[in-house]
């Protein structure tokens, strides 16, 4: 039994909770769209994955597609740049919301026009940045090289050349989830007790020493909160790479779920759109068990 | 400072760029600062290219729809998760959670399946059916309640309320901070989201904003009249950028006082 | 008096619902923005005007690859639409997946045998319309490849404007002399061309073509010409133009960033769609022509563009209907219209004969070379699997505008890639002995 039991209210209200059936009809309205919607395709996908189809064939059962699947260098560029992706968006994002938040928590005329203007990225759709976003990248003529170009840089094909593209996708990545993360820290920073701070400034301890001893501590929670969803957020967002680059050039862009969406909309290959599916998933699964796990001693911390 | 410079600048060229009258090859085209007489033809320009008052409404009937009926499963799943005892508890926690990793993107082609066998293809209900239970929107309503001292309900159960009554009448009032956090994370998403409704759609009347942007700013064969497109970008932005704008102290204040820390 | 007015008319709305219109969906891609979808919205309020029984609701799809994923989403959630306006190059993939139902009945209902009816449209896009000997298509609005170039750029240095570059060794040549490098930087382009999906194969098998190759096998979509001298000599010739002698940009530039610089002078030339006509003529500034696509041996452009298509799926009367629709907007005085508005060509060869057509192409000599090219034209690539065939080819010739691969080894990967996603399909019909 997880520590959250002893959390409970009174006996009273636990007594009460002797009929299991109340709490199973609280739950019923959410559990019938997780069966329909998110257990039910799970358990398709696995079928599917398993089903081995051809041109106007028979299908059989086999592991087939997963053998090409692991075959496929698409795919294994899809993986690779994912994890580049992931580390190249996480660890800057999640700094400079940190540092965005220390620096603008406190609530003045200045600092919240400040963080309403790195919160404002976050409110546009991902397709309207990236169509903001192939303009600010145009070679040469571009809002970045015609910048650029005024301090002698030379055109520079941002979105074009394979080096460069998955880059630029970082970019925007970091530009628009930056604010959203800043959010959680400014309300993690919010709840960090300012006697605790004031206690150790007169005890004599420097501003790095109260952040690396106190505040990063006491929001170990709110950065596992916001990696889980930063994690999400990597693995379940393309649609910048769909409006921008479709994967390219060479596939410097793809990414785990544009693989999915190319080979079961573009290439009508169910079975490697599956096993894609059911391995990307598997990897969500792994990270779940352990971020929750984390995340739950995070927050009894707290409670 | 210079960073938050950084972080507007695309803003600052978006409204430029859509004030500027149309030309595809001007040279100045990149420019942040206005040359010349500015005027609205973009804005009248994409507002007739595009159907926007028929992509508003459908994007504010989704979103609006989905978060009803979300405030509702999760008020009750949280409710259920943070105060009450049964069997399996744990184990159903950790399987609603589950939601929270299997996003609908990634079923897609399973779950463009379901609709049609549920004759929800191509309508607005059928975009919205998987979001309807939320497993983020349990996790932070659990969290809520829990920082809700016990006291209150106890003494509506003494005067003999039922559980729906008690999270009605007492609870969810106490949790507005809660509700308000999830509600601007609920709809921010299902707002901007793409690949999805482009997905379950097909008939011009039930296109949403995104989709509807998508579809006039993607040109196969010619050049983009860029004025036009920062224009349609700036329609599709602007409400959550308003809304944003005239509440920001409330938005920044519910997450802080909702149980995400 | 008055009653039996009203009586009438109540009859009259009585029988008019008892003939409800047929309702028809049909799925167009507009590969330019806004005014066309809007013309294309005014045709149909046309066409509804004037046959009352049909009601069809025009719906805008989006780029040629979105309408394609919608229609196949549509055909398996079982609410196909009535016509598509679809990629000339998806249509075999249509007709082998029986996604598309063939028209020869259709046509012998109107008395006219499907070889008659295809006589109406220009050769080179019966390829493209015709699998397996029945008709699937009906071709819509068509393009090719155009080489457009800047007058001012060729006479500032000493090239004639009414002499565009005509074979591979002239536009060397020209190229060379086009492109201004100050120091590192290039202040003009000697050409520019999309390199993104779907535009950079249409090219590439182009001057493959007119390196005397054939690209893919017209009658049997299980085979490309991938790794072969035609196809891996014009990807040289890219290689060359951007490495060797630096008149092209590295890397892949979209359509938007090529009409841009054109429009801005920072290419002399750029190879686009015939499709773009229109919209060239109303944003640049300074004159320009258009030329051929330049050949190594033989003048060759490939078809591209769209044509129409009834998704299985339809009841008769909806088929019927659809068919109505087909005819009509194929008509030489529709088709003849639309190409005039937009810049694509029009299949139907008796619409040039409409004097207001005549009138366009002595006003235009931009569009009388698209029709003149015409007579070089070849069928479009389209293969089974053909998104991913496609992107074979466009993933190595990316590497190879990078600079990351070589013409030969990426041509290689790229057939051999090309041969595995087709495997499943030549298994079951090349390689299928009888029993």
């Amino acid at each position: 039994m997880s520590a959250a039991s002893t959390t409970l209210p009174s006996v009273s209200l636990a007594a009460r909770a002797r009929w299991p059936w109340a709490a199973y009809g609280l739950l019923t309205p959410s559990a019938i769209f997780l069966l329909a919607f998110t257990y039910w395709p799970v358990l398709l996908v696995v079928l599917n994955s398993l089903t081995v189809t051809g041109f106007h064939g028979v299908a059989h059962w086999g592991l087939d597609n997963f053998g090409r699947l692991f075959a496929d260098d698409h795919f294994g560029a899809a993986v690779r740049n994912n994890i580049v992706y992931a580390i190249g968006t996480i660890a800057p994002s999640l700094v400079l919301a940190l540092g965005f938040a220390l620096g603008l928590k406190d609530t003045t005329r200045f600092s919240s026009a400040l963080r309403t203007a790195i919160a404002l990225p976050m409110l546009i759709p991902l397709v309207a940045a990236a169509s903001l976003f192939v303009f600010i990248f145009l070679p040469s003529a571009g809002l970045l090289d015609y910048y650029l170009g005024r301090f002698g840089l030379s055109e520079t094909n941002w979105l074009g050349d394979p080096s460069l593209a998955l880059g630029s996708i970082i970019a925007i990545t970091i530009w628009k989830n930056t604010g959203y993360y800043m959010l959680f820290f400014l309300a993690g920073l919010a709840g960090i007790p300012q006697d605790l701070l004031d206690a150790a400034k007169i005890d004599g301890a420097r501003p790095w020493q109260r952040f690396r001893h106190i505040t990063l501590p006491l929001l170990g929670p709110t950065i596992s909160f916001v990696l889980i969803v930063a994690l999400l957020n990597v693995l379940t967002q393309v649609d910048h790479v769909i409006v921008m680059t479709q994967g390219g050039p060479s596939d410097s862009t793809s990414m785990l779920l544009f693989y999915i969406y190319q080979q079961a909309h573009q290439n009508y290959d169910v079975g490697l759109a599956s096993a894609a599916t059911v391995m990307s998933v598997g990897v969500l699964f792994a990270l779940s068990v352990l971020s929750l796990r984390s995340l739950e001693r995070g927050i009894h911390h707290e409670v | 400072m210079a960073a938050a410079l950084l972080w507007v600048i695309p803003f600052a060229w978006m409204v430029v760029a859509s004030l500027r009258p149309g030309d595809a090859g001007a040279a100045d085209i990149a420019s942040l600062l206005p040359a010349g007489p500015l005027g609205t033809g973009n804005f009248a320009e994409a507002w007739t290219s595009g159907h926007f008052p028929l992509w508003y409404g459908n994007t504010f009937v989704l979103c609006g729809g989905i978060l009803a009926v979300q405030c509702v499963t999760v008020s009750l799943a949280g409710y259920a998760f943070a105060r009450m005892r049964f069997p399996g508890r744990d184990w159903l926690f950790y399987a609603f959670l589950l939601q929270l990793m299997l996003v609908p993107p990634i079923l897609i082609v399973p779950n463009l399946t379901t609709l049609v066998a549920l004759h929800l293809y191509d309508t607005l209900a059928g975009v919205a059916a998987p979001y309807c239970a939320s497993a983020f929107g349990v996790f932070l309503m659990r969290q809520t309640f829990r920082t809700i001292p016990a006291a209150y309900e106890e003494a509506a159960l003494v005067d003999g309320a039922s559980r729906l009554q008690i999270i009605w009448h007492v609870l969810l009032p106490l949790a507005r901070p809660g509700l308000t956090a999830f509600a601007i994370v609920s709809v921010t998403s299902h707002w901007n989201e793409f690949l999805w409704p482009l997905m379950a759609t097909s008939s011009p009347s039930t296109q949403v904003l995104t989709v509807g942007l998508a579809s006039f700013t993607a040109g196969a064969e010619a050049g983009s009249e860029w004025g036009v497109i920062a224009a349609g970008t700036f329609f599709v932005a602007a409400p959550l950028l308003i809304a944003f704008v005239a509440f920001q102290r409330q938005f920044v204040s519910s997450f802080t006082f909702s149980g995400i820390k | 008096m008055r009653i039996l007015q009203v009586a009438t008319m109540a009859f009259g709305l009585m029988t008019g619902a008892a003939h409800a219109a047929t309702e028809l969906d049909l799925f167009f891609p507009v590969p330019v923005q806004g005014k066309l979808a809007t013309e294309m919205q005014r045709l149909i309020e046309e066409f509804d005007k004037t046959h009352p029984d049909i009601h069809v609701t025009a719906v805008y799809t989006g780029s040629y690859d979105d309408t394609n994923l919608k229609t196949r989403a549509a055909i398996q959630a079982g609410k196909p639409p009535g016509a598509v306006i679809m990629s000339a190059n998806f249509v075999r993939e249509y007709a082998i997946n029986e996604d598309a139902i063939p028209l020869d009945s259709i046509i012998a209902k109107s008395g006219e045998t499907p070889a008659q009816f295809m006589e109406k449209f220009w050769p080179a896009l019966r390829i493209n319309a015709i699998e397996q000997g029945h008709v699937y298509g009906v071709p819509f609005q068509n393009s090719t490849p155009l080489m457009y170039y800047s007058v001012d750029a060729f006479k500032e240095v000493g090239l004639d404007p009414d002499h565009p570059p005509a074979t591979w060794q002239e536009w060397a040549d020209a190229l060379r002399k086009l492109a201004k490098h100050d120091g590192d930087k290039t202040t003009r382009w000697g050409v520019m061309f999309p390199g993104t999906y779907d535009y950079l194969g249409w090219i590439v098998s182009g001057l493959a073509m007119a390196n005397g190759g054939q690209y893919y096998n017209t009658g049997y979509g299980g085979e490309v010409y991938y790794n072969t001298p035609t196809t891996i000599g014009a990807v040289k010739l890219i290689d060359t133009m951007i490495h060797q002698w630096h008149v092209m940009p590295e890397g892949v530039t979209d359509a938007n960033a090529v009409t841009t610089a054109f429009f801005q002078g920072r290419t002399a030339m750029m190879v686009l769609s015939t499709g773009s006509l229109s919209f060239v003529r109303e944003n640049m500034k300074t004159p320009y022509k258009v030329a051929f696509l330049p050949r190594q041996f033989v003048n060759a452009a490939p078809i591209g563009g769209a044509s129409l298509i009834i998704p299985r799926g339809n009841s008769p009367e909806r088929q019927a209907a659809a068919w109505t629709l087909i005819n009509w907007l194929t008509s030489p005085e529709i088709a003849g219209g639309w190409s005039r508005f937009t810049g694509y060509f029009a299949p139907r060869i008796a619409a040039y004969d409409l004097p207001e057509m005549k009138t366009y192409i002595a006003e235009h000599p931009d569009a009388k070379v698209a029709l003149d090219q015409l007579a070089y034209a070849r069928g479009w690539f389209s293969t089974y699997n053909v998104v991913g065939v496609r992107k074979a080819l466009e993933d190595g010739v990316q590497a190879v505008l990078s600079g990351k691969a070589t013409p030969e080894a990426a041509m290689a990967k790229a057939q051999a890639e090309a041969d595995a996603l087709m495997k499943p399909y030549v298994e079951q019909t090349a390689l299928k002995l009888p029993h």
